[in-house]
Formats: structure tokens, C-alpha cells, sequence
């Protein structure tokens, strides 16, 4: 999965049209961030790779490129190994 | 790509996907499109968690949208099930909820039995905490009137005692399931109390899956995100059984359905059914299945593109369980499926939305989920040993009581059938019904027909004169109180019992009585049974010094039928509002005579010997 893709999955599970998310928007800047909106981060990153995530490392998250690292998302927009 | 699977699912909005990942990464959009169905029924819905609830809440939200049903929520704070009742938090008073939720788990079990501890002691450790439980209940059951709904116990991941828990009485495992046992007494003998199973939901979603330390370390919820959705569903379901939204006739294919192989290429001898092959085994025991459905009162139908005599050929095979007279509509033409299922609807005279379409070719049902939306289609695939599987993972035949009727309901339609069959065999309509000897048992609600008269006053729409739902806590505390009139009619024919099936309800002030509610099932419709209803209302209004009756039509997206009702019996419309809202009045008059001329009416003791 490619940085856009991931990108738009979280345009749509907060709700927000398309392209809204970019990599160095802020978390707590995010409208719809969530308790639900951070599990189902959890859930599609962990159903797209063998990552597994735990609630504690999201909080240490400040900005949505943080969430990609964690995902395993390269930033140069290359496909996920899986 | 992406838009077009979610059209998809719009288009066949009763149904949430799947998938866990698809519905989180959809959960807006979906809740933005289930939003817009039409006829969404409100719901007050208090969620007390032993636990977090917020995304069991949000969870339930989906679900119960996917059923119908627009819910309204109050959230109890962490772990505040207990406190928030017994307080009588005015915050939950104020919100008077039409459901209360309480989901408690393992984890709310106050106190566990000690090692070794005496089987007396462990008697009292259960005493203990039902008293707890019970008292909760009672409280919401008497102040708060809400039908409750509570989690029964799931297991601990852990089991420090290994099989030892499962039979010592000390020990958590075995201490749980007889907590399960007594939550299920009184769930046995208090109505408006359900049962949400966690047991089973446990084991079908796996333990690890179902407590997931990283949830309920970081956030304390009881559940992972898997199990949560299983939860949301199965209480979704409930719920929506409780409205009268459970779905009634299944409508079945037949090759590669209900048998294994084309019986008009294959002949009767080849179809794969029958212990001595896997497949025919699994085709027997899917056959098993819907013979079990029929039994508790879900009506059959076959919508099969066939030649008829080669169709009904097939339940001559030795090993098939069901029989044709198990159905209430049989369709074997090649007419598309689609005119043959309306033909079912109307013939049953039950609603599009009340009918699941199993078929194994994915082209047949797409076809007729995309052009009878109001149909339920599971996508069973074409692995005949996961089609039951698919149906009670959609929990379509969820209910809340299995009443007398109910056992009966799939043979009447069926015997209807019958009746339809020997309607054509006299000239003219008067004959048939003389010919029914039917007889009527009509009276004022009896302690013993709440139960099933409730079931007929959220579930009826077509003959129903004002569409309103009642729980069953009014219409018990109507059946009581002298300002009400009530009346219930059964039916019984030559060909068997109908049931209970139609109430009347009016309000009385002085002299006059106004028509809360009049509703008939439709599987007795044109047998003059409305007419016989009346009869014994007049009698009613005679008694009870009554000199008006105010007629009230509410119309409905599904009760045009009735729309003459009124009018049919003599009374005379007095206002007519933009929204089609009608008023009719009737003046009782001093000697009356009988409409009725085909039902013989008998009293309720009689009808019960």
C-alpha cells in the first residue's frame, strides 16, 4: 500500500472528504480523531501488514506521519513490503 | 472502484459488510447512507457498561441502523451500570429508555467463590451476586418499564485451574456457567428480559479474540474490535425482534440448493442428497435446517426456474426431508425470479421486506437484490454447507418468544394453501366461506394472549388502521385499566386454527370510544373475521353505555388496504387532514344486528376446552 492510499483510508475513516489527511497534520488537529477513529487505525494497518500496534505506541504519536511510520508506510510513497 | 463496491452496498442497505477492517474504514459513509432508508423506527437505548462503552455504542449504532431501527443513545459512565440504576441517575430517568443494555462480563463478577471453599459457601457467593443483579433489574423493570437486556457471562481467557474450573464448584469456569444457569431462570420467568449470549459469542469469535489484552490495558474494553462487532450485531438482533422487524418466509432455489445436482437434467435418482455422499450429506442437512425453521414458524416458499412437475419431482427423492407441503407458495416456471417473488409476497399476503432469498447462483441474486431491494439476499456463496451458517450470521429469524401460534404459522400458510385450493371448487365466494365452518372466539384481553397480542400489534402493517407499536408493559397495563376497551379474536376453521389474529384497542371518554388500534393478520383476510370484531364491539359499546365510536386511519406506506374500512362499515367521515389523517364517526345504535354471516362466535372458555 502506497502513502495516498493509506492516506485516503484515513480520510474515510475520519469521515473527511478525500485528501483532506496529509502526513504532517497534526493528530490533535484532525477533526473525528477519536478513541474509534484510533482503532480502526489499529485494525486496517494490522489487516494490511503483519505489524501489530498497541494502543500505547499510538499515543506517543504527534502527527499523522508518525501514524504511517507505525503502520509501516514508507514516506517516499513506496509499496508496503508485506 | 472503491465508490462503486460502496453503491453497492448502499443499494442493499440492510446488510453491513462483513468484513471488520471494511465496515471501520466505511463506518461514516455507511452510517451516512443507512441514514437515509426510509420508515427508520426510533429507539431510546440506555447502554450500562461493566466496562468501555463507547465503541460497543458506536458499534450497536451501525448495526441497529442496518436493521431499521434509528437509535438515540445514553451511556452510563466507566462501570457505572451498578450505581447509575440504583441511584436512579436522573440523567438516565430523563432519557426514558425503550431498551436498556447492560453490558457487564466476567470482569463484573463481584466476588468469585475462595479455593476449597464448601459448596454451601459457594451457594451463597451465587445468592449474592443475583440478589445484585436482581435488584438492578427489578428496579429498571418497575420505574424505568424499559425491556432490558442483559450479557450473560463469557469465560476468563485464563483458567489458573485448568480443567479442574470446569467441574469444581469453587473454581471460576464452573462458577460462571451456574451464574448463566440462574441469569436464564429468570430470563424463563420474567417477560420483557433477554438474554444477550456472550457465551456463545465468545466461543464462536475464540477467547483470544474476544478479550484482547491490548484493548482492555489501554483502554479497559472488555471486547476486542472483532468481538465488539459480533456483540453489536447479536444485540442489534434482539432489538430488532423486540420492534417486529424479524423476517418471516424463506424463499428457497432448488438445484444446487436444497439438492445437489439439476433434477431436470439429472432426474430424481442422481440428485446428490442423502448420507451416502459428503455433499448429499450436507444438502440433507441444510434440508434439516429449514424443516427446523418451519417447525418454529417460518413460512417456506420454492422460486426455482424449472418445469413444475420436474420440481416437485425432486421431494420424492427417498432422503429429502422436506416435503411439498411443507411450502405455502410454490414457483417452479421460467418466469424471472423477480415476478415470482412478488407473486410469493402477494400470495402469502406478507410484505417484500419479510422475505430471505436463498439461492446458490450469485447472478440470480444479485439480480434480485438489485431490483427487490426491500428482499434480503445473503450472499451464501455456493458451498451448500455454509448457507445456514449465513443465515443466522445475519440473524434474520431472530425472536424475542416462541408462542403457541408460532408453531403453527408455517402449516396454516401452508394449509392455506389448501383453502385457496378449495376455494376454486365452489362457484361463488358466500359458498366457500359457509363451507369453512369457521368460528370465532372474540373477547376482552386475556393475562394469557399478551404475550402473542403484543407480537401482532408491532408486526402487523397492512391491515392496520394506525400503525401503533406497543410494548408488552402497556398493552398488559391497557388490558387493566377501565378507560380502555380491548378485544382479541382467534379463528379457528375446518382446515385448523388460525390463532390469535386480530386486537382492537379504544380509549373511552364519557360516552364516547375511540379506536386506538385496529389490526388483523392477513392470513385470514376476506373471511368476514373484521366483521365479527365488530359485531362484538358494538356488543361491547352496548354494555358499557358507549354512544359514539371515533374511527382514526393513520395511512401507511403498506396499510392502503384498510383505507375503506370505515367507510365498509357504515361510518362517516367527519375530518380528513393534509397528511391523509382521517377521523370517522359512528353512532351505536340501540338494537343492532349482526354483520357477521359466515362466523359462528364462541366464548373464550369454549374456545379454550
Amino acid at each position: 500500500m502506497t502513502q495516498s492510499e493509506f492516506l485516503n483510508e484515513l480520510d474515510e475513516i475520519l469521515g473527511l472528504p478525500a485528501g483532506t489527511v496529509r502526513a504532517d497534520r497534526k493528530l490533535d488537529e484532525l477533526e473525528n480523531w477519536d478513541s474509534m477513529a484510533l482503532i480502526s487505525f489499529i485494525v486496517l494497518a494490522e489487516s494490511h501488514s503483519n505489524v501489530s500496534i498497541s494502543p500505547a505506541q499510538i499515543v506517543t504519536c504527534s502527527t499523522v506521519a508518525d501514524l504511517l511510520a507505525l503502520a509501516q508506510v514508507r514516506a517516499n510513497g513506496a509499496e508496503l513490503q508485506k | 472502484m472503491e465508490t462503486e463496491t460502496l453503491q453497492q452496498q448502499v443499494s442493499r442497505p440492510l446488510q453491513l459488510p462483513d468484513s471488520l477492517p471494511e465496515i471501520l474504514r466505511k463506518r461514516h459513509a455507511l452510517r451516512k447512507e443507512l441514514l437515509k432508508q426510509a420508515n427508520l423506527i426510533p429507539a431510546c437505548i440506555a447502554i450500562l457498561g461493566g466496562s468501555t462503552t463507547s465503541e460497543v455504542k458506536n458499534m450497536l449504532d451501525l448495526a441497529l441502523l442496518a436493521q431499521g431501527i434509528k437509535p438515540t443513545f445514553y451511556e452510563s459512565g466507566y462501570n457505572r451500570y451498578y450505581e447509575d440504576v440504583l441511584a436512579a441517575n436522573p440523567d438516565l430517568w430523563n432519557f426514558k429508555p425503550d431498551v436498556v443494555f447492560i453490558h457487564t462480563t466476567w470482569h463484573n463478577v463481584s466476588s468469585f467463590p475462595k479455593l476449597l471453599e464448601s459448596d454451601a459457601e459457594v451457594e451463597e457467593h451465587l445468592r449474592r451476586e443475583m440478589a445484585r443483579f436482581e435488584s438492578l433489574w427489578e428496579k429498571i423493570h418497575t420505574e424505568l418499564g424499559a425491556l432490558i437486556i442483559q450479557n450473560n457471562f463469557d469465560l476468563p481467557r485464563l483458567r489458573p485451574l485448568g480443567n479442574l474450573e470446569a467441574f469444581e464448584p469453587y473454581c471460576g469456569v464452573n462458577f460462571l456457567l451456574r451464574l448463566n444457569a440462574k441469569f436464564a431462570a429468570y430470563a424463563c420467568k420474567h417477560s420483557r428480559f433477554l438474554i444477550n449470549d456472550i457465551l456463545y459469542l465468545c466461543a464462536q469469535v475464540g477467547l483470544n479474540a474476544w478479550h484482547e489484552h491490548n484493548y482492555w490495558y489501554n483502554f479497559h474494553m472488555a471486547l476486542g474490535p472483532t468481538a465488539t462487532l459480533a456483540l453489536a450485531r447479536n444485540v442489534a438482533a434482539i432489538i430488532k425482534s423486540a420492534y417486529g422487524r424479524s423476517k418471516k418466509c424463506l424463499v428457497l432455489d432448488l438445484d444446487n440448493t436444497l439438492w445437489g445436482g439439476v433434477i431436470g437434467d439429472d432426474g430424481v435418482q442422481k440428485l446428490l442428497l442423502g448420507r451416502d455422499h459428503p455433499v448429499g450429506e450436507a444438502y440433507l442437512n441444510f434440508q434439516k435446517y429449514v424443516q427446523d425453521l418451519q417447525r418454529r414458524g417460518i413460512i417456506l416458499a420454492v422460486c426455482s426456474k424449472n418445469d413444475p412437475e420436474n420440481a416437485k419431482e425432486g421431494f420424492t427423492h427417498p432422503d429429502s426431508v422436506l416435503k411439498l407441503e411443507d411450502f405455502a407458495a410454490f414457483k417452479a416456471n421460467w418466469n424471472p425470479k423477480t415476478a415470482n417473488i412478488r407473486e410469493i409476497a402477494a400470495e402469502l399476503n406478507i410484505g417484500l421486506d419479510t422475505l430471505v432469498f436463498v439461492d446458490d447462483n450469485p447472478a440470480e441474486r444479485a439480480f434480485v437484490a438489485e431490483q427487490l431491494p426491500e428482499v434480503a439476499v445473503p450472499d451464501v456463496g455456493s458451498d451448500v454447507s455454509r448457507f445456514a451458517e449465513v443465515l443466522e450470521q445475519e440473524h434474520y429469524f431472530e425472536v424475542e418468544k416462541l408462542v403457541q401460534e408460532d408453531l403453527g404459522r408455517a402449516a396454516c400458510y401452508a394449509s392455506n394453501a389448501q383453502r385457496s385450493a378449495s376455494q376454486t371448487a365452489f362457484s361463488n365466494y358466500p359458498e366457500y366461506l359457509a363451507s369453512l365452518n369457521m368460528s370465532a372466539e372474540i373477547g376482552p384481553f386475556l393475562p394469557e394472549y399478551l404475550e402473542r397480542i403484543t407480537q401482532l400489534v408491532n408486526k402487523t402493517n397492512q391491515f392496520n388502521l394506525t400503525t401503533r407499536r406497543y410494548t408488552s408493559a402497556e398493552v398488559e397495563s391497557m388490558s387493566r385499566n377501565p378507560g380502555f376497551m380491548t378485544l382479541y379474536g382467534r379463528l379457528t376453521d375446518k382446515f385448523g386454527d388460525n390463532g390469535l389474529v386480530s386486537v382492537l384497542i379504544g380509549r373511552i371518554t364519557g360516552k364516547t370510544l375511540e379506536m386506538d388500534l385496529w389490526l388483523m393478520s392477513c392470513r385470514v383476510l376476506n373471511r368476514e373475521m373484521e366483521l365479527a370484531m365488530f359485531d362484538a364491539l358494538i356488543e361491547q359499546c352496548q354494555t358499557r353505555g358507549i354512544r359514539e365510536i371515533l374511527g382514526i386511519y393513520i395511512p401507511s406506506k403498506k396499510n392502503r388496504m384498510v383505507a375503506g374500512h370505515y367507510a365498509g362499515l357504515g361510518f362517516s367521515c367527519a375530518e380528513r387532514n393534509s397528511e391523509g389523517r382521517e377521523l370517522w364517526r359512528y353512532a351505536v345504535p340501540e338494537i343492532y344486528s349482526p354483520k357477521t354471516r359466515y362466523i359462528h362466535r364462541i366464548t373464550a372458555a369454549a374456545g379454550r376446552s
